[in-house]
């Protein structure tokens, strides 16, 4: 038994040596179906961290008048706090307004001198309402517009939620079209596995039917194609996965400057998840493979 | 040993390549097999050892019933029957020895017994001294004789040879019908299917005649009557 088990891996490893320039092409469209499913991963990734990180910006400012006495504003934030749509308010002082100015400009020498020769604090105090859910936001507008009261200055109902929108729609887009790749990929992928397990068998065509005169089992006789199919996707999924790390390391720092403060960091995803995305990658790749060597085999074995 | 009854073979469209054939082998007989081109000799050789089913009829090896063998089951059958054609069926990148040790491999034999078993086969068809040649540096008697050698390794009870000289001259192909009747003084039965009138003469064994897949003759000390 473990005998037979040493042959047919050495008989699997044959398969995979002797067609060598074969081999290296089902290798090869098993690294682009996997990248490419991989791709489609980080995109999903991205668009995520970029819709979640929206949906957190996605709040109305309610400016109010210098000098208001405290307890108003705190009246205020209270009622405002009641409302059907909203999540939390938070009451930003004159001061602490200054402050998170002062540090969103640190590297901008003009505007803070231009601050200090003003010799009161400019900044007004701000509630920031922040929605129960981004997609609602409609209606908390309307909500704050009804409320009236003498110490608010200003509403600034900047529109995240347009911008919001925009970018589900592009992810989704993006998410469609990486899908539809994959997919393609993926045939591609099953097409050439048969048939590459199609030519192995040719290739030996000699040796099964030795195999078969002689009274070689069947098992013994289809094992060692569908043990190689196994050889092309480890290899498929270790080489991909070494080249879409080589590819993150370089795409990394263009999506940290164009992704400013979103804190998109693919790298350490990668770093925290390789075992199960290589894992399940194997496991997916794996079973397709051994579907389609096992039709293949099933067909051309019988010479 | 070997019972066909009644045994009839069609291949789509038309052809029928045995019809109602009963034959019976007994242990230890040297059985030549006659006829034209096209009667069906081939066809009982591939009823025997699996490889085509009888569409009527039985056929017996010992007292296994193979007419509805199942894959399953056909490895075992080919244990106990060992071939020989008439293009040997070798491998050309292994040695005569490496072939005949392949045969063992494939079915799980230990290197250990592999190792006893090639050399004593080898000996047997007298390829000692040629078993770590390639098979395009040996004769084509000597590699007929590796295929012989490849088909005793599990030492069947019935070793069936299809044309085994067919490609060779008439030296080459005395010493393998010498080899042949070697091994069936050895005890094993065997089935020599062939075309060859001298032959079949020399030899003064039973000789059975086909023609159109019926039997036509079967002689105990037999001439090539066809
Ligand atoms: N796979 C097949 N499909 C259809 N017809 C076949 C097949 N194999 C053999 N036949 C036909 O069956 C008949 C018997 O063939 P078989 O091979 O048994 O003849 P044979 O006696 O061995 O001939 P030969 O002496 O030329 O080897 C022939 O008419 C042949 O054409
Ligand atoms: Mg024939």
């Amino acid at each position: 038994m473990f005998l037979s088990l040493a042959r047919i891996i050495k008989f699997g490893f044959q398969d995979v040596w002797r067609n060598f320039w074969l081999s290296l092409a089902t290798i090869m469209i098993l690294v682009l179906t996997l990248f490419s499913v991989d791709l489609l991963l980080a995109l999903r990734i991205i668009g995520q961290a970029a819709v979640d990180n929206l949906k957190n910006r996605v709040d109305v400012s309610i400016y109010l008048k210098q000098g208001v006495p405290e307890d108003k504003i705190l009246n205020l934030k209270a009622r405002l706090a009641n409302l059907n749509n909203v999540q939390e308010v938070n009451y930003i002082s004159q001061s602490a307004a200054l402050e998170s100015f002062q540090r969103r400009h640190q590297s901008d020498p003009e505007i803070l001198q231009a601050l200090q020769e003003l010799d009161q604090n400019p900044l007004a105090p701000t509630l920031t309402v922040k929605p129960k859910d981004p997609d609602h936001y409609e209606e908390l507008i309307e909500e704050l517009d009804q409320i009236e009261d003498p110490i608010i200055e200003s509403r600034n109902f900047q529109d995240n939620k347009k911008l919001l929108d925009k970018i589900n729609y592009i992810t989704d887009k993006i998410n469609d079209v990486a899908i539809i790749i994959s997919s393609i990929f993926l045939l591609i992928m099953i097409l050439v596995m048969f048939n590459s397990v199609r030519l192995a068998i040719y290739s030996h065509r000699q040796e099964i039917v030795i195999m078969k005169l002689v009274g070689a089992s069947n098992a013994f006789i289809k094992a060692p194609f569908l043990f190689s199919s196994l050889i092309y996707t480890l290899v498929g999924v270790v080489l991909t996965a070494v080249i879409f790390y080589a590819f993150l390391t370089v795409l990394q720092p263009y999506l940290d400057t164009f992704f400013f403060g979103y804190n998109i960091d693919l790298i350490t995803y990668f770093n925290s998840h390789w075992l199960q995305i290589i894992g399940l990658q194997f496991a997916g790749a794996a079973m397709v493979n051994l579907l389609a060597s096992y039709i293949a085999v099933g067909k051309y074995s019988k010479i | 040993m070997i019972r066909f009854i009644n045994a009839s073979k069609f291949y789509p469209p038309q052809t029928k390549a045995l019809d109602n054939l009963s034959l019976h082998i007994y242990p230890g007989e040297f059985v030549s097999i006659v006829g034209q081109s096209g009667s069906g000799k081939t066809t009982i050789v591939k009823c025997l050892i699996g490889e085509e089913k009888l569409d009527e009829g039985r056929v017996i090896v010992g007292d296994w019933d193979i007419t509805h063998i199942s894959n399953r089951e056909i490895p075992y059958l080919r244990r106990q029957i060992g071939v020989i054609f008439q293009d040997f069926k070798l491998l050309p990148k292994k040695t005569l020895a490496e072939n005949v040790a392949f045969a063992l491999q494939v079915c799980g034999k230990s290197p250990k017994k592999i190792k006893a078993i090639v050399p004593s086969v080898m000996k047997i068809v007298g390829l000692t001294e040629q078993m770590n040649r390639y098979p395009n540096e040996v004769s084509g008697g000597e590699q007929q004789r590796a295929a012989i050698a490849r088909a005793l390794v599990y030492q069947p009870k019935i070793l069936v040879a299809d044309e085994p000289t067919g490609n060779l001259d008439s030296i080459n192909a005395e010493e393998i019908v010498n080899l042949l009747l070697k091994i069936n003084d050895l005890g094993t039965t065997v089935i020599l299917v062939t075309h060859n009138r001298e032959i079949v003469n020399n030899l003064n064994r039973r000789v059975i005649s086909i023609s159109d897949g019926r039997l036509v003759n079967d002689q105990a000390r037999g001439k090539y009557i066809i």
